[in-house]
């Protein structure tokens, strides 16, 4: 009878993880688990963040390939209890392929607070794009954490052709009016800045005026540089500050109070 | 008169002869050329034909391909794969050049032979828009650094083969049944350093099933 069982067992094992070795194709947007998480997230952080004045958030990003140190980061944020949600800056791929989206994503989940995760220039690679929009969600999307809006965009312009409106001027417009009585400031968030390569720099100036016509801009934030950075790029007093790497394992950490806001960089 | 006809047709069957000869020369050359033209072109019919499942190829893949060596050790396999598109736009091709080496087979009697390693490596490439060779122009140089269109695979297999009795043949001589593990280039650039992917993550099994034809 106990043979039986460890046959049985042995089996079922054999099985199981048999069928986790069958790969049809890097690129096949074959999608397991959990789907639609930015829109599941942006409940919980809006239902989270009702009525507070003061709100702290966290902004990494380019998780790409640096799964063990990813992994070490949900673990330094969950040690702590301050935080109210995390934004992920994009690029949680390298080569767009569909397993490293469910990898980061499997990782991710593992953190105590919602988080949500912007699109990066190597997650539209290949067949990337469509795997991000199933298992995240829309490539330009928005919220509210207190009085704060959240505009998420897409910048990464070389990626497309001009059929796909990169920055999305008409979604930044609609934002501008889109649920007008729930917020008084705003942030921007995306993968590549302004004046980098992959940022469609004709319209860099005209994008800068746009963020400019909304409520309380307190400032923007950007991953793409695997770098540090803290820069004025128009010289008009609206900060970029750009988040490093995981490899390079720190992260920022932004407070917005009723009297401004405060950033400082952890490492982990 | 008649030593005239004698004359003649002696000339006349000397010379028909001579053409016979030539004729005939010339014929054999050309048989030869023929039979030789014929047997290069007949190197080139596949010897046998091959199904495989999974393995980063698509979700089935069938081609065909030839075996030689001395012990027909060695196999190159041509293959075409279907991608269903599952949560994409559009289904999608793949095709497959594979080499194979199995270094040892072992019979086992009753019409069966195992050949107890089967290792080499293949190249895919997928067709669509969405995957290039070389990163298009409007990138900066060398920005990417990797092709999504194509992937280099490593295998490591077994194969369980049963020979057809002559009488029962049907298209078959010979039926093999082959399990791989594999790898690509971008799996193990992606385990590389990191103790979170698991073999699991970055190996691939698949199984087929090949036709010896002949």
């Amino acid at each position: 009878m106990k043979k039986k069982n460890i046959l049985y067992s042995l089996c079922s094992f054999l099985l199981v993880s048999s069928c986790e070795l069958i790969d049809y194709h890097p690129y096949d947007v074959r999608i397991t688990g959990e789907t639609g998480i930015n829109a599941k997230n942006i409940a919980k952080i809006e239902a989270n963040c009702k009525d507070k004045s003061s709100i702290r958030f966290v902004t990494m990003g380019d998780s790409q390939r640096s799964y063990d140190e990813t992994e070490d980061f949900v673990k330094h944020v969950n040690k702590r209890n301050d935080i109210d949600f995390v934004i992920h800056g994009g690029d949680v791929s390298d080569f767009g392929i569909t397993d490293e989206f469910l990898w980061q994503r499997d990782i991710m989940n593992k953190l105590n607070v919602p988080y949500v995760v912007l699109i990066g220039n190597h997650d539209v690679l290949g067949t990337g794009e469509e795997v991000y929009t199933k298992v995240f969600g829309a490539t330009d999307f928005a919220f509210i954490a207190g009085n704060v809006k959240f505009i998420c965009l897409n910048t990464n312009a070389i990626e497309y052709d001009y059929s796909n409106p990169i920055p999305n001027f008409n979604f930044i417009e609609n934002e501008l009016t889109n649920r007008k009585e729930e917020f008084q400031k705003t942030v921007f968030s995306m993968h590549v800045r302004p004046f980098a390569d992959e940022f469609n720099n004709n319209v860099a100036r005209i994008f800068d005026r746009y963020t400019r016509e909304f409520p309380g801009l307190q400032f923007c934030t950007v991953a793409h540089d695997h770098r540090l950075s803290a820069d004025d790029l128009f010289n008009n007093g609206i900060m970029y500050y750009g988040s490093d790497s995981m490899a390079h394992r720190n992260y920022l950490v932004f407070t917005i109070t009723p009297e401004g806001y405060t950033y400082e960089v952890v490492y982990f | 008169m008649k030593w005239f006809i004698f004359k003649h047709s002696f000339t006349l069957g000397m010379a028909l002869s001579l053409f016979c000869y030539n004729a005939s020369a010339q014929e054999n050359r050309y048989d030869r050329r023929v039979h030789h033209y014929r047997k290069r072109w007949e190197n080139l019919i596949p010897t046998h034909t091959k199904i495989q499942f999974a393995g980063n190829m698509g979700l089935l893949s069938v081609g065909t391909g030839w075996d030689y060596g001395k012990k027909n050790q060695w196999e190159t396999d041509i293959l075409l794969g279907f991608l269903p598109k599952f949560s994409s736009d559009k289904a999608k091709i793949t095709m497959t050049l594979k080499q194979n080496y199995m270094p040892w087979s072992i019979d086992l009697g009753k019409g069966f032979s195992t050949e107890p390693l089967a290792c080499g490596l293949y190249f895919n490439t997928i067709f669509g828009d969405d995957f290039w060779v070389k990163e298009p122009e409007r990138y900066p140089k060398g920005y990417y650094g990797f092709s999504t269109k194509i992937r280099t695979h490593i295998f490591l297999g077994q194969r369980l083969t049963y020979n057809i009795a002559p009488h029962k043949r049907y298209t078959a001589k010979a039926i093999t049944f082959f399990y791989e593990l594999s790898a690509s280039d971008i799996y193990i650039a992606s385990a590389f350093n990191n103790s979170y992917l698991r073999p699991k993550d970055y190996l691939s099994l698949s199984f087929g099933i090949k036709f010896q034809l002949f």
